[in-house]
């Protein structure tokens, strides 16, 4: 997005237009001189980016946890669930706030040379660490029904491993689960990163995100800003904001339009 | 009545499970990450062997890890939250005698604060919701119901931080029509702050129930924009469903006007999901509290988090005692929480007392938390 961004405009997200205009309709710009335009859009590359980072990183924990504790059951699912519930009962972005903060050093440089903006790797895979367990509970509850099913037991007869019924039999029963989820999680996910800038544990500022565009107007938790029309124009809050709710918006209608199509009863 | 209690006592016992969970975790978590409590009591960047092992003497961590988790452990059991290491250096009498304050006033003087924002929130979530769902549920597809979403929506995109910037710039900074920020306490003797004072929230001048709530109306109302998409499309699918019932059609036959008909026959079936819901959502709520306090100045239980968590606002040592002291209380506070609704819940409803454990999924607020 951010090379197609650049070819379109044929300029970059930290290249400084000067002088900075303020209220000017066609491109504004933001204390810096940035081209705010460009930089909503690379933010947005970053946003998606730890968003969908983090919806495969919970998958592939979330996955095998949540299949272990529905198909085999027994202490193994005792184990599992206790742990999700115990994690979940505590406020998710405390847990992240702690997890960035104290891991910071190690994982922000990772970035796989130039795939990923600096910390947008670290971010993913924090809150898709901490975002794992919904994924675990759905598949459990998920599997935990068709753990008995004619059809389980029928391949099992005919001596099918447990690996092979999970994988031939079972998954694809979760597949219609997982979507709706997964564009669920992807907007939750936007909306997490967001609060990770605001508490100034996520991306650092240099890495435009959604999040970080907003919290240059409005600073963080331990330095509020009200709205300052000195330095900072509207602009800057409604862009981000507006392209928040587009994204949300149809991840949220996406989610909805595959659960109809793939409800087994055609009801709502 | 024998067997609400006995579910009663397991949800108890699941609930004590958790708090000690949390609590194990974070102790070993503390000690598992790299951090030095003796920079409490030294203020320098390297310290020696000496320095290191008088701190933890001081500090009385001069045991095994096992041994403090006992003891943590046991004083927690008793209503005991430690004392707090922070400012352990500036209190040093001849290096061999440092003062700790307890945690525990930190902590009562932050909770009142974190469960009025809560409730109070809460509270505004419900009766905005109802009638709004109500409206929506009635005419699906029509012009308000579709105003009704998109409203709902935009609350739940815009964080709470931002949305609570704005009410804040414009209701308190620039039309003066809400009182300054910060937290009165509801029981302190109410008294008109003097003309003079800039801030009435912090310490005296302000109190009572009247200044309480004036000062927490513009929270709410940020906390309420949040959650309110939420409650308003459940409610809104509830009534959906229920209209077409046939006790719908037979209470209109008998004439039951259109108010009564929603209040006593259509709403409370969406009473249920809302208690479910709220069950599943106090995490989240505390969570939310953190931004909701920083722009209001509340100081309640989630900044303290925040600040424990990070070791004050430009980093630095973190203070395990404060650490424990949040994460048990937040556990606490979910853990009693789901406990009421869960007796609500059973009390409302018995037919589902043991089907909704599975039901537990987050909402998409979840994400803000």
């Amino acid at each position: 997005m951010s090379r197609t961004a650049t070819a379109w405009t044929g300029t970059s997200p930290h290249r400084r237009k000067a002088p900075p205009r303020r209220c000017s309709s066609s491109a504004p710009t933001g204390i810096l001189g940035h081209d705010e335009f460009i930089r909503v859009l690379d933010g947005g590359k970053a946003s998606l980016e730890i968003a969908l980072g983090a919806v495969i990183v919970s998958l592939l924990i979330g996955l095998p946890l949540g299949a272990v504790a529905g198909y085999f059951g027994g202490l193994r699912e005792a184990i599992v669930s206790r742990f999700t519930e115990t994690v979940m009962a505590f406020p998710l972005i405390l847990f992240l706030v702690f997890a960035s903060v104290q891991l910071d050093a190690q994982l922000t440089p990772i970035g796989w040379g130039q795939i990923f903006p600096r910390g947008v790797f670290a971010e993913a895979l924090l809150i898709g660490v901490f975002t794992s367990f919904y994924p675990t509970r759905l598949i459990r509850a998920a599997l935990l029904p068709l753990r008995d099913a004619e059809f389980v037991e029928a391949a099992r007869m005919v001596g099918a491993s447990s690996w092979r019924i999970l994988r031939k039999h079972l998954f694809p029963h979760l597949v219609p689960t997982l979507i709706v989820w997964g564009a669920i999680a992807i907007a939750t996910n936007i909306l997490l990163e967001l609060g990770l800038s605001f508490i100034g544990a996520g991306v650092q500022p240099e890495t435009p995100t959604w999040g970080s565009l907003l919290s240059t107007t409005w600073g963080t938790v331990y330095q509020p800003q009200t709205f300052n029309s000195e330095n900072f124009t509207v602009w800057q809050t409604v862009f981000p904001t507006l392209f928040i709710l587009v994204t949300v918006v149809s991840l949220n209608q996406l989610s909805e339009g595959i659960r109809r199509a793939t409800e087994p009863r055609g009801a709502r | 009545m024998r067997q609400l209690f006995a579910f009663l006592f397991r949800r108890t016992l699941g609930g004590l499970f958790t708090i000690w969970a949390l609590f194990t975790m974070t102790f070993v978590i503390y000690w598992a990450i790299p951090n030095q409590p003796a920079s409490f009591v030294y203020h320098a960047p390297h310290l020696s062997d000496y320095q290191i092992r008088h701190a933890d003497h001081l500090l009385g961590i001069d045991k095994s890890k096992l041994t403090l988790y006992g003891e943590y452990l046991w004083h927690l059991v008793q209503g005991d939250f430690g004392h707090s290491w922070a400012g352990a250096g500036f209190t040093l009498v001849n290096n061999d005698k440092v003062t700790l304050f307890p945690v525990w006033p930190q902590l009562s003087s932050a909770l009142p604060r974190t469960l009025s924002l809560m409730l109070g929130g809460a509270f505004l979530v419900v009766l905005l919701a109802l009638p709004l769902g109500a409206i929506a549920g009635k005419r699906i597809g029509s012009l308000s119901d579709r105003t009704i979403s998109l409203i709902a929506l935009v609350g739940i995109c815009t964080h709470p931080m931002v949305v609570g910037l704005i009410l804040r710039g414009l209701f308190v900074d620039h039309l003066h029509w809400a009182p300054p920020i910060g937290y009165c306490p509801i029981t302190a003797p109410s008294g008109r702050p003097s003309p003079g004072q800039v801030v009435s929230g912090f310490g005296g001048g302000c109190g009572g129930v009247v200044d309480w709530a004036s000062h927490l109306v513009l929270p709410w109302v940020t906390f309420a924009l949040l959650f309110l998409a939420l409650y308003t499309r459940m409610i809104r699918a509830s009534v959906a469903e229920t209209l077409p019932e046939d006790f719908v059609r037979t209470a209109r036959a008998k004439g039951v006007g259109e108010l009564r008909l929603m209040l006593r026959h259509v709403l409370p079936n969406a009473g249920l999901r809302v208690l479910t819901m709220v069950g599943m959502e106090i995490g989240t709520v505390i969570g939310v509290a953190v931004y909701i306090e920083a722009v209001y100045s509340l100081g309640g239980l989630g900044s303290l988090a925040v600040q424990a968590f990070i070791g004050g606002p430009f980093g630095g040592p973190l203070d395990l005692p404060v650490v424990l002291a949040a994460v048990t209380m937040i556990a606490v506070i979910v853990v009693v929480g789901n406990l009421i609704v869960d007796a609500l819940y059973a009390i409302i409803d018995p037919r589902l007392r043991f089907a909704h454990e599975n039901m537990r999924s987050k909402s998409l607020a979840g994400g803000v938390i």
